[in-house]
């Protein structure tokens, strides 16, 4: 249902920060509800495990682009989208390192 | 306060970590974070012999803070090294090696400087460490048309460093 993962990076700064915290759910109904700029979890077969932003929902949904905050990021401008199964959770509380700000 | 507790929650358990990477890590290279790894090894090898000289008796707490010594010895040798693979393999490209045909060699004797560094207590082997990374440093920097300067690193061991000169 929950999960809790520590974020590694920093294409998603400032909002998340390498070394912060976030809990994501894993209840498939919330995909659903998912929503551009809304920040999911997934798994990438190359890149493991990543953290992005949704950037776009197909009508259908059930594919999904994913982006970054620069222009350095590893998202589907490269990868191309994503499944909706390829979705772990999206994230609900976010721990931010106490030197963030 | 969350964030501490969760941090240590992280060291007990090992979260799993979400990537949000960059391919080129948000443009970010730095060759200093080898060289503290690398002059943390030198620092290491120096308290060791230090030990050594002064507790002839050998008793726990000498085995507890030599152990210590060497965890990180090796730890600080693999992160220096780690350093400069993720340089040489992300951001060196051919046109850098046109320039500095002597880069792949360099690379090397810093991967084998390394091991040796943790296979050892030599501190000869360990300064030639820090030294081969200093010049990997002058190269990155001059890459990037930066000049570079040197000096004393202001902590013990207080070796030569190369810092780029802003």
């Amino acid at each position: 249902m929950l999960r809790l993962l520590k974020v590694s990076g920093d294409s998603l700064s400032p909002v998340l920060k390498n070394g912060d915290f976030v809990l994501i759910a894993k209840i498939p109904l919330l995909f659903k509800f998912l929503q551009r700029g809304d920040m999911v979890v997934f798994h990438h077969n190359i890149h493991g495990t990543m953290i992005k932003q949704v950037e776009e929902i197909s009508i259908t949904g059930e594919s999904i682009m994913v982006s970054g905050f620069n222009q350095y990021s590893v998202d589907s401008a490269q990868f191309g989208s994503i499944s909706k199964e390829a979705i772990i959770g999206k994230v609900i509380w976010h721990i931010k390192r106490p030197d963030s700000t | 306060m969350i964030h501490e507790f969760v941090t240590k929650l992280d060291q007990t358990i090992g979260l799993e970590t979400a990537k949000a990477h960059c391919d080129i890590p948000c443009g970010i290279y730095d060759p200093i974070v080898a060289q503290i790894n690398a002059l943390t090894v030198v620092r290491m090898i120096d308290l060791m012999r230090e030990l050594a000289e002064k507790d002839a008796e050998k008793g726990p707490e000498f085995y507890n803070s030599m152990a210590r010594y060497v965890a990180v010895k090796e730890e600080h040798a693999e992160k220096a090294k780690h350093e400069v693979r993720v340089i040489w393999g992300d951001y060196i490209k051919p046109a850098h090696l046109e320039k500095y045909p002597e880069l792949h060699k360099l690379v090397h004797d810093i991967m084998q400087m390394g091991s040796a560094s943790r296979q050892t207590a030599d501190r000869v082997t360990a300064v030639n460490f820090v030294e081969a990374i200093n010049k990997f440093a002058e190269i990155f920097w001059d890459t990037k048309g930066v000049a570079t300067k040197r000096a004393k690193a202001p902590y013990a061991p207080a070796l030569e460093m190369v810092y780029p000169d802003l």
